[in-house]
């Protein structure tokens, strides 16, 4: 399945940002052209040789910290994902096999946690069990992983209940094999769809919950925290939120455009999808060729 | 039913796309000639874009009014492709790419979207396989009748729901108020595939494509679905095109067969001709297989092997 | 059926049309218990967590009026004031039926009502939110449609990008951007701040309007996305290629059979949004510096002011099901095979 993402110009570039963006988070802090927690007199500066983008309100150097707040935007993003998949998946897959009780209570949590408006409530639950980073990714993930209950539960059920795994049974397949060929190939593209989605989601919230202060102590950077400080100067320095804000809109599009590719070579919607490029090539061919009437060959 | 008799018992084997077939049941009606045939296939190729394979190869019949003609094959044979091909329909990436195909004396390469609209329903309709998926689920079924009443023939609401009902009693359902104010998920195969044939001749066409259009009924509704449309064909000097997978069902209803085997015409004449003097093998094999389900109050002099 | 006597026809008629009354209220009905059949545990096991986290939390009143160094007696006289000591059921369901009642307690900080004090924000957000709404389902509807009926062509293409780009800006850069660019830019609009319709509906419609564009650029991405790919899908059913044999036009096809048709999912995807939108107003308001209902929320979270932040998810959760409950009533009007679902 990864080389059939890559085959897609989409998921090729989906997964070089993610990469690009990946590497920022690790190696970020060490790039830092200069400490980012450093203030000096020379306040709001402009572009210039020494500070690539300027200086913030206390005089610090924007890309140093605009690099040092990569890792806790990316890796937040992450461990949202990853709380989610795991909050959410595994009652996901356990309902359909767990009784009707079992079904009944985790789909009721479910539509709670999706009908919270949950960046009210991740501010909530933040604030009052503390101010901390992992407090805000847990709240987070759990608050995003009914996703993950639906899409897991939803691929189950199709697997469970369809008739071509029954026939696969009766007609004595092994479950190894079954598994192999019907459940992986069943569960799997949805779950990847759904975790691309979500790291995309959580890094608005993670950057939506820094921008507000919530999740981090103030004089560490992160993409939402530059954003907020910028807010107060826009009339200095108006063009101050572009890079971060562009950072982010990037790292959601991959995200996205990346679950689309996932979903794209998956299933039914795939071979229509490739039906029609190919269609499409045809007709061109068959338009600029020698032979107009494109008929029989 | 009024069989056409003939004594041309012509019947055409495969592979001779070229020669112009005339039309052996007009000698017989002959003020039904006069207007023409309603529908003219002259050898149609149809050709799958994505594939670049052409999938049907060469399909030729007419159609007068009171005509009924059958086309046989078994699943993508390509005769749904040739229904749709002459309801202007055809799915996307697939072309008629040769021949021509008359729609009330009109080439239907020349018709612009909106003829098509104005000709649709009113010259010619289409019923298909699977009837609740070819109304709208949101919509009560009656409405949908009288929808088109309304837009073709200019009638007033009240007056268009009266028609709707009165059409609902003229395809046999037994309560037409009722069933007028019903959607289509609270309705049987059976009487949604009526609804859809209500529908169809809402407007008057003159031809009608029933595009295996019992398949999916009960052996019971189906029977009552072809009298049906066997008695439309006698009220109304409806043409009708009936396409099926089972020799069974054409036999019932139709002057003429096509018998079609991937894309292939591979034995066209009258149908008493074809089932009793069977030309090509893929026929003969058809015409065994039904010999075990009573097939053979159709063929009572049997003389094929 | 074809000779049967006018007066039974008519009376039959007469009880048609009463049996059909009768099933579209019960329609109604049935939909309403449906809805509040699954609301109810909603409700109640969102304000049993919102409840929980007080115990949790460990905050306490007497911290924040007494400060850091009370005596251990005067955080037990406060907190037996406030009824904290009782046991953790009682607690809750005291707070409940005040809830039922509309009662949502008073601040710790200050000690004053917070149903009054919620009130007086919620206009403002309701205005924004509102007026965010209307933006997105029509600017959302007209992009959708227009990329659906032109669909692979340049024009959808450009439709699908512009939607892309918009989709991926969450509304806090949104709103930095239109506060960069018309208000402190081109100064077209007010930065900051609220004023009540009452004093003039211009300068109430000025005020609102930046926060509402923010907040409405994910409604209008996933209403023209969802609008997009339904009207897509109902294009490809076969009822539309049954209303074209039966001689429709395109445009009587879109507007009484696909558009009906497309618009269940998307009226069920505002549905789903709306929570987001009530989440999203606490970024917005803060950049606006409306003092709304999310504004009050931040403040009392980061105060640690329990009982303010319990009566904001109440009424948040409360804003959110009734919304759903008028998006399912309208999907059972719009579409009554959605019988299944919800």
């Amino acid at each position: 399945m990864v080389r059939r993402v890559l085959a897609l110009t989409s998921g090729r570039i989906a997964v070089t940002i993610l990469a690009l963006i990946a590497l920022l988070a690790l190696l970020g802090p060490w790039l830092a052209p200069q400490n980012p927690l450093a203030t000096s007199d020379n306040a709001l500066a402009a572009t210039s040789g020494a500070h690539w983008l300027g200086t913030d309100y206390l005089g610090r150097d924007v890309l140093s910290r605009l690099l040092d707040g990569s890792r806790i935007s990316v890796l937040g993003s992450l461990e949202v994902a990853l709380v989610a998949l795991v909050v959410g998946a595994i009652p996901g897959i356990l309902s359909v096999y767990l009784g009707r009780a079992f079904e009944w209570f985790t789909l009721r949590i479910a539509d709670t946690l999706v009908a919270l408006p949950f960046l009210l409530f991740a501010i909530a639950v933040i604030a009052l069990l503390g101010n901390g980073i992992t407090q805000a990714m847990l709240v987070t993930g759990v608050l995003v992983s009914p996703l993950f209950y639906r899409v897991s539960r939803a691929a189950t059920l199709a697997v469970a209940r369809s008739p071509y795994v029954e026939a696969a049974i009766v007609s004595g397949a092994s479950i190894g094999w079954i598994v192999r060929r019907h459940v992986w190939t069943k569960v799997l593209p949805p779950i990847a769809v759904a975790l691309a989605q979500t790291i995309g989601v959580g890094f608005v919230i993670v950057s939506s919950l820094t921008f507000l202060g919530i999740g981090v102590q103030p004089p560490e950077p992160t993409w939402g925290g530059l954003l907020a400080s910028d807010l107060g100067y826009l009339s200095h320095r108006p063009w101050a939120p572009v890079a971060p804000a562009l950072l982010i809109m990037v790292t959601v599009w991959a995200c996205n455009l990346l679950a689309d590719a996932i979903r794209d070579v998956s299933g039914e919607a795939g071979r229509a999808l490739a039906n029609d490029h190919k269609a499409r090539a045809n007709r061109r061919e068959a338009a600029a060729g020698p032979h107009p009437a494109g008929g029989s060959r | 039913m009024s069989p056409l008799t003939h004594d041309t018992l012509t019947s055409r084997p495969a592979g001779t796309a070229e020669t112009t077939f005339d039309a052996p049941g007009t000698a017989d009606a002959p003020d039904a000639s006069a207007a023409g045939p309603v529908l003219a296939l002259h050898d149609v190729r149809i050709t799958d874009r994505v594939t670049e394979r052409e999938i049907v190869h060469g399909v030729t019949f007419e159609l007068t009014p009171g005509k009924a003609v059958g086309i046989v094959g078994e699943s993508g044979s390509g005769k749904t492709l040739t229904c749709r091909a002459a309801l202007g329909i055809l799915p996307p990436h697939f072309e008629i790419t040769a021949g021509r195909i008359d729609l009330a004396g009109t080439d239907i390469a020349t018709l612009t979207p909106r003829q098509w609209t104005d000709l649709r329903g009113a010259t010619i309709s289409a019923v298909f396989q699977d009837p609740a998926s070819y109304l709208n689920p949101a919509i009560k079924v009656g409405a949908q009748i009288a929808e088109v009443i309304r837009v073709k023939q200019g009638l007033k609401r009240r007056a268009a729901r009266r028609r709707a009902v009165e059409l609902l009693g003229a395809v046999r359902l037994r309560d037409p108020e009722l069933v007028y104010g019903q959607y289509p998920y609270e309705l049987s195969g059976g009487m949604l595939q009526r609804v859809l044939i209500a529908a169809a001749i809402a407007v008057e066409p003159r031809a009608l494509i029933a595009d295996e259009a019992t398949t999916a009924l009960d052996v019971t509704v189906q029977a009552e679905i072809l009298d049906l449309l066997a008695e439309l064909r006698e009220r109304t000097g409806l043409a009708l095109v009936v396409v099926s997978h089972d020799l069974a069902v054409v036999a019932h209803l139709c002057d003429e067969v096509l018998v079609m085997r991937q894309g292939e015409v591979v034995e066209q004449g009258e149908t008493r001709a074809v089932l009793h003097d069977p030309r090509h093998d893929y026929t003969r094999l058809l015409i065994a297989e039904h010999d075990s389900y009573g097939l053979d109050t159709f063929l009572a002099p049997k003389e094929a092997s | 059926m074809t000779t049967t006597e006018p007066q039974v026809t008519s009376a039959r008629r007469r009880g048609v049309a009463v049996a059909r009354t009768r099933h579209a209220s019960a329609r109604v009905l049935a939909v309403l218990a449906r809805s509040v059949a699954i609301f109810v545990p909603v409700f109640l096991v969102a304000t049993f967590v919102t409840f929980a986290l007080r115990s949790l939390s460990g905050l306490s009143p007497a911290r924040i009026q007494l400060g850091e160094d009370a005596t251990p007696e005067a955080i037990a006289r406060i907190e037996a004031q406030w009824g904290l000591d009782k046991p953790f059921l009682t607690q809750y369901w005291d707070w409940f039926s005040g809830v039922l009642h509309g009662e949502l307690g008073s601040s710790w900080v200050n000690g004053a009502d917070i149903s009054t004090l919620i009130g007086l924000g919620l206009g403002v957000s309701l205005s924004v939110a509102t007026f965010a709404l209307v933006i997105g389902v029509v600017v959302g509807f007209v992009l959708g449609t227009v990329a659906a009926l032109r669909r692979t062509t340049a024009i959808d293409r450009a439709i699908t990008g512009f939607v892309t780009v918009i989709s991926v800006m969450p509304a806090f850069v949104v709103g930095i951007v239109l506060v960069a660019v018309l208000a402190v830019g081109f100064g077209l609009f007010p930065s900051a701040g609220y004023i009540p319709a009452e004093q003039g509906v211009g300068p109430w419609l000025a005020h609102i309007t930046l926060p509402a564009l923010a907040l409405s650029f994910d409604v209008i991405a996933d209403v023209a996305r969802q609008l997009r790919s339904s009207l897509i899908g109902a294009y490809q059913e076969n009822y539309v290629t049954g209303a074209m044999v039966r001689g429709l036009s395109p445009r009587r096809i879109f507007f009484g059979h696909v558009l009906r048709n497309g618009l269940g999912p998307t009226l069920a995807t505002l549905g789903q949004k709306f929570p987001a939108l009530v989440g999203a107003s606490v970024v917005t308001e803060w950049i606006f510096g409306l003092q709304g209902f999310g504004r009050f929320a931040n403040d009392s979270a980061q105060a640690g002011d329990v009982p303010a932040v319990q009566g904001v998810l109440v009424v948040s959760i409360a804003l959110v099901v009734s919304f759903n409950l008028i998006i399912n009533l309208v999907l059972a009007r719009v579409m009554p095979a959605s019988q299944r679902g919800v």
